[in-house]
């Protein structure tokens, strides 16, 4: 191995590095290797020879295996940062003066439509539910993705775990080789949303429910095995490895070595499923449905990923959506692609039988002004604006919320940030109310204030 | 000869414009025209509506709509006719003393960016096309309609669809009236000839592109306007240079010209470094004594949002920013004045229920442009 760059833990990145040189051949000998090392083996074999390539692979038992694949839920968040308009999505208003440039069209639900760019979600708005009336507080991105992402806002120094480390830990496997929590973002950098991937995700929870970056430039670099090294070579190899830092981490008492027993667990996993993470596997006629853009082909990997047994996977593609300029210029293009990502992903997740146990939450982190800027552009507007779902737990064909003519404001059944977030746990059977038990962390609840669900949406 | 002595050297060194009045309009001005006297000015709003607005007062009155943004607005002289062009994909005629619509021709399936009327007033150009994701960057897929049309001014006849990659957003006939030159986002321009509707001419300048690196994957940008040099031999574009967020809005304001009959065409000057602020620059206009031409657009960062720049050299010789972004120009009464179209930002509606007007046309004085 040479260095791999494991996005994800704490928000860190860990930079492995093995320093041993490789041999002419190009097989990793180092000497301790040969050091009694059948001797770590025992019983390592037989979880690790067999193929994590499929649900099967997670579980030594089968039946067991059939079961928890029964009962699993999943959760694919698709997150349009920069804050999509909700004005050339989901409630359109164009009859108003703030209207756009863009028409409407009619649902599947009678009496609803969306923006014209959505004619394949309108087709299936009978399988999505549509809140029209999110009410926020923050109008700036930071503060906002960290509402989004947290469920409520900050009460330092705690810091509270985002969404998909809440259902890494309550959806997920520690034993799993394919991450609980994998985040999917090609774009690396983002502004504020980089700034926020570079802090802590999982908050009080703890490291191992933080995210794996994978997609764009964040490669799984060097997770295959050398071609020229057995199966029993490799476990040989981290049988020793491991009982050399667990037998150091035990005299040391050290958290580092800890740290990265846990790391290399990890990549050891990941190894097992490098290529659900490999673009070039992705079937043509996949790629020509979701693509060719970089967004689109992520999420048909969440999609696999899913299929594949990762409980929660976010996808997301930088920050897109904050267009305070050129907006009606960019989300021409940009909502005719989600509209047919997100038309597609629902359709194949129904036809797998997954969308009965997969969430599908489709937001950013606020709305966009109804009033254009002088570059015709919508800026940051937390105070009326729309998200959909779609999937487990959530009623099929349903908009909940109303804004009024102009898109002014919520006139109609306010949801928060905490409503939202009760809705989702609730929609993926976890309890929104329990106390977090946590060390040297102030009371707190998965969902505070014994917010509500929104029910209208909750099947 | 320094740049100074080039610029103080230059006929129309002193050229000023002087601001004399501001008209406003209940929605943003997208294009405007006049007639050639200058007391009607004609504009093409975001309501869709087509509006006919004496210069004097500021009266306005509404010859008919669109069905989406309207984009473009010219005064056909010849016939007393105004033709304009919209988001709605349609080309529509309208007759002013009549105050009614008389044609409507569906010229694309999406918007048109923008239409020009051929000097020698046969002729009606409309640009279209929608950016949608071609490849894995985000680059523009193919068209899926013609992205040019050329229409008889006259009849409303088709006279030919020519291809380009969408979207293409510019365009602009020759002074003869022979040629037709289109510009797009990714900064390709096409020039066709109007007797055969052969491409005589292409070439692709990467200034006025964005590929967005901070917050988004995707390009962004490109030739906004565009027109011939007098003598017709050059095509000059405006627009905005590329910026590492796309949405930042903040590229530098930029013209260049560009020699098109040369084989490869090329680039023969462009705006000086020193001279350019920030902004989306969108109208592109030569005056008519053909010693200077405007340059108009949104200010971001700098000084000015509308430059006057001599012909010859390409320096700047007067800018001032009009606290608008300028989306259109038109010369009137023979270049002695300038009218611009534009808008500031939308506001929230007033407690009794009013929406303010954000839609502008100003007219300037323009002096020292010579003979």
């Amino acid at each position: 191995m040479g260095v791999t760059d494991l996005r994800g833990v704490s928000g860190e990145s860990l930079n492995m590095t093995d320093n041993t040189e490789p041999t002419e051949s190009g097989v990793c000998t180092p000497p301790e290797h040969t050091l009694h090392r059948r001797l770590f083996l025992q019983g390592a074999m037989g979880a690790g020879a067999t193929s994590l390539l499929s649900w099967n692979g997670l579980f030594s038992l089968p039946a067991i295996a059939e079961q928890a694949k029964k009962q699993q839920k999943h959760c694919i968040l698709l997150w349009l940062c920069g804050a999509p308009s909700q004005f050339e999505t989901w409630d359109p208003k164009p009859n108003s003066i703030y209207g756009g440039p863009f028409k409407s069209v009619p649902t599947k639900i009678p009496g609803v439509h969306f923006g014209e760019l959505m004619p394949r979600c309108a087709s299936i708005a009978d399988k999505l539910a549509v809140v029209r009336s999110m009410k926020t507080k923050p109008n700036e991105h930071f503060q906002a993705i960290n509402l989004l992402q947290r469920g409520a806002p900050p009460r330092e120094p705690f810091i509270r775990p985002t969404l998909g480390s809440v259902l890494a830990q309550q959806l997920g496997h520690l034993d799993s080789p394919i991450p609980n929590f994998i985040l999917l973002d090609p774009c690396p950098e983002g502004n504020e949303f980089k700034e926020f991937k570079a802090g802590n995700w999982a908050g009080w929870l703890g490291a191992q429910y933080g995210p794996v970056r994978a997609g764009g430039e964040y490669k799984l670099a060097d997770v295959n095995r050398l071609v020229d090294t057995t199966t029993q070579d490799f476990e040989q190899r981290e049988a020793l490895r491991r009982f050399l830092t667990k037998k150091y981490q035990n005299d040391r008492a050290s958290t580092a070595a800890a740290s990265e027993n846990a790391v290399f667990s990890r990549v050891k996993g990941l190894m097992s499923c490098a290529e659900l993470f490999d673009m070039n596997k992705i079937k043509p006629k996949d790629r020509e449905r979701y693509g060719p853009g970089n967004f689109g082909l992520h999420t048909l990997m969440a999609r696999n990923l899913v299929e594949n047994g990762a409980p929660f996977v976010m996808v997301s593609n930088g920050m897109p959506w904050d267009c305070h300029v050129f907006q009606h210029e960019i989300y021409q293009m940009l909502v005719p692609e989600v509209d047919r990502i997100i038309f597609n992903l629902i359709n194949d997740l129904e036809e797998r039988g997954l969308l009965d146990k997969t969430l599908v939450v489709m937001m950013g982190e606020f709305g966009r002004t109804p009033w254009l800027n002088t570059s015709r552009g919508r800026d940051h507007y937390p105070d009326a604006w729309s998200l959909a779902m779609a999937g487990a737990g959530i009623k099929r064909g349903v908009v909940v919320g109303a804004t009024d003519k102009d898109g002014v404001d919520v006139i109609e059944k306010p949801f928060n940030e905490k409503n939202l977030f009760a809705t989702i746990f609730t929609a993926l059977g976890i309890d929104p109310y329990v106390e977090y038990d946590a060390p040297d962390i102030a009371t707190s609840y998965r969902v505070e204030d014994h917010a509500q669900p929104i029910r209208e949406i909750l099947a | 000869m320094t740049a100074l002595e080039t610029k103080t050297a230059s006929p129309v060194a002193d050229v000023k414009l002087t601001a004399a009045k501001s008209l406003k309009l209940p929605t943003a001005v997208l294009a405007v025209d006049a007639h050639p006297e200058g007391k009607r000015l004609f504009a093409a709003c975001l309501d869709g509506g087509i509006y006919e607005i004496s210069a004097d007062s500021g009266e306005h009155k509404l010859l008919g709509k669109h069905e989406s943004y309207a984009s473009g607005v010219h005064y056909l002289s010849k016939s007393d006719t105004v033709v304009s062009a919209g988001y709605d994909g349609s080309l529509r005629w309208f007759s002013p003393a009549e105050g009614r619509q008389s044609r409507a021709v569906k010229a694309h399936k999406f918007w048109s960016w923008k239409m020009r009327v051929s000097p020698d007033e046969h002729l009606v150009a409309s640009v279209t096309g929608q950016f949608l994701a071609g490849g894995y960057k985000y680059e523009p897929a193919a068209e899926r309609e013609p992205s040019v049309k050329v229409y008889d001014a006259e009849t409303g006849a088709l006279r030919w669809a020519l291809p380009h990659v969408p979207p293409t957003l510019s365009v602009a006939f020759s002074p003869d009236s022979r040629f037709l030159a289109a510009g797009n986002m990714m900064g390709e321009v096409r020039v066709w000839s109007l007797e055969t509707g052969k491409q005589v001419a292409t070439w692709t300048t990467p200034d006025f592109t964005s590929w967005g690196i901070i917050k988004s994957h995707h390009y962004l940008g490109g030739i906004f306007d565009m027109a011939f040099s007098p003598d017709g031999r050059e095509v000059c574009v405006c627009g905005m240079g590329p910026m590492v967020d796309p949405m930042a809005g903040n590229g530098r304001q930029t013209w260049q010209r560009f020699a098109w009959g040369d084989a490869p065409p090329r680039k023969v000057l462009e705006i000086k470094d020193a001279e350019a602020g920030t902004g989306l620059m969108e109208s592109l206009r030569f005056h008519p004594n053909q010693k200077l031409f405007l340059m108009a657009g949104r200010l971001a960062q700098g000084k000015w949002n509308v430059g006057l720049f001599d012909t010859a050299s390409g320096h700047l010789l007067h800018a001032q920013d009009t606290k608008m972004r300028v989306c259109d120009s038109v010369w009137l009464n023979g270049g002695s004045r300038l009218a611009l179209g534009g808008a500031t930002s939308q506001e929230r509606a007033t407690k009794d229920g009013r929406y303010p007007d954000f839609g502008h046309i100003k007219l300037y004085d323009v002096s020292g442009q010579g003979a």
